[in-house]
């Protein structure tokens, strides 16, 4: 798919695309937003080339999961090299969302940000998949590079640890 | 888990996305902001950290070097001198008559001249 055609598809995916970006960065905003930008850039110049192997939500997702690993790679990389002071970038997140801004919140979805922070990552992005972006357990395992039973292991454990946490909370 | 259950949590993350919806930066923006020339200041990070890393690697391997021995030992054979403690049984009473030429005319040990 040419990136001229690429654009008006993914402005169509954009506020899926920003949700998914969102789990992957523990619900940093401003992580995810750079995720974003990166992951279009990367679709837009070709970098990322869309070969319709499997469906185009699919693959940015993958895309993106992609690009929030390497700068999450790129942070711990950071961190442990002595070069803070070369180089400070934004800070990406490991993915678990910040429990100092979801106890700011006290509202159901900060409840469930809260429980989604407790769980294995995983399990929480198998579960935002499913549920948050109505993907059926095939995609989710094809946007998490997993097999279709290991996705499935997920979703039922996650599902079930979810459900004891969210108990917990009330 | 039941369906009900499974109804639950979709409503839970429907409320999610709705919310996190409302934050999202419009998609012109941030194809906008994506497609500009990057500021200086970000171009020129991946050349710093480029040439840190370089400089470092450059410096490990120079400590690396020189800490470690290559194997070989000088010695300075000139102002080697080592005796061993038996030595004193080589010395032999008028052995320095065996180290130098016999000279005519000068006594030998049983009190002859040659």
């Amino acid at each position: 798919m040419a990136p001229a055609d690429l654009a008006p598809e993914l402005e169509r995916l954009h506020p899926a695309a920003f949700g998914w970006a969102l789990c992957c960065c523990g619900w940093d905003q401003t992580a995810a937003e750079d995720v974003l930008q990166a992951s279009y850039l990367k679709l837009l110049d070709g970098r990322a080339r869309f070969d319709g192997r499997s469906s185009l939500r699919t693959f940015v997702f993958g895309v993106i999961a992609r690009t929030a690993r390497e700068a999450r790679r790129r942070t711990a990389l950071r961190r442990w090299l002595p070069l803070a002071a070369l180089v400070r970038g934004s800070e990406v997140a490991d993915g678990r969302p910040d429990p100092a801004a979801a106890l700011a919140r006290d509202d159901e979805a900060a409840r469930l940000l809260r429980a989604l922070g407790r769980l294995p990552a995983r399990q929480r992005q198998v579960l935002h998949l499913v549920f948050y972006e109505d993907l059926t357990i095939a995609e989710a395992a094809a946007v998490a590079s997993i097999s279709v039973g290991t996705a499935r292991t997920h979703y039922e454990r996650g599902k079930a640890a979810l459900k004891k946490l969210l108990e917990g909370e009330k | 888990m039941s369906e009900h259950d499974d109804v639950e949590l979709k409503a839970r993350f429907g409320a999610l996305r709705k919310e996190a919806a409302a934050g999202a930066p419009s998609f012109q923006a941030m194809l906008a902001a994506a497609q500009s020339p990057r500021p200086a200041g970000q171009r020129h990070r991946r050349l710093r950290l480029a040439a840190a890393i370089a400089v470092m690697t450059a410096l490990a391997v120079l400590v690396a070097r020189r800490g470690r021995p290559d194997g070989r030992v000088a010695i300075d054979l000139a102002s080697v001198r080592w005796r061993a403690p038996t030595d004193f049984l080589l010395q032999l009473p008028g052995d320095e008559l065996l180290r130098s030429m016999p000279r005519l005319g000068r006594p030998t040990l049983d009190g002859r001249t040659l």
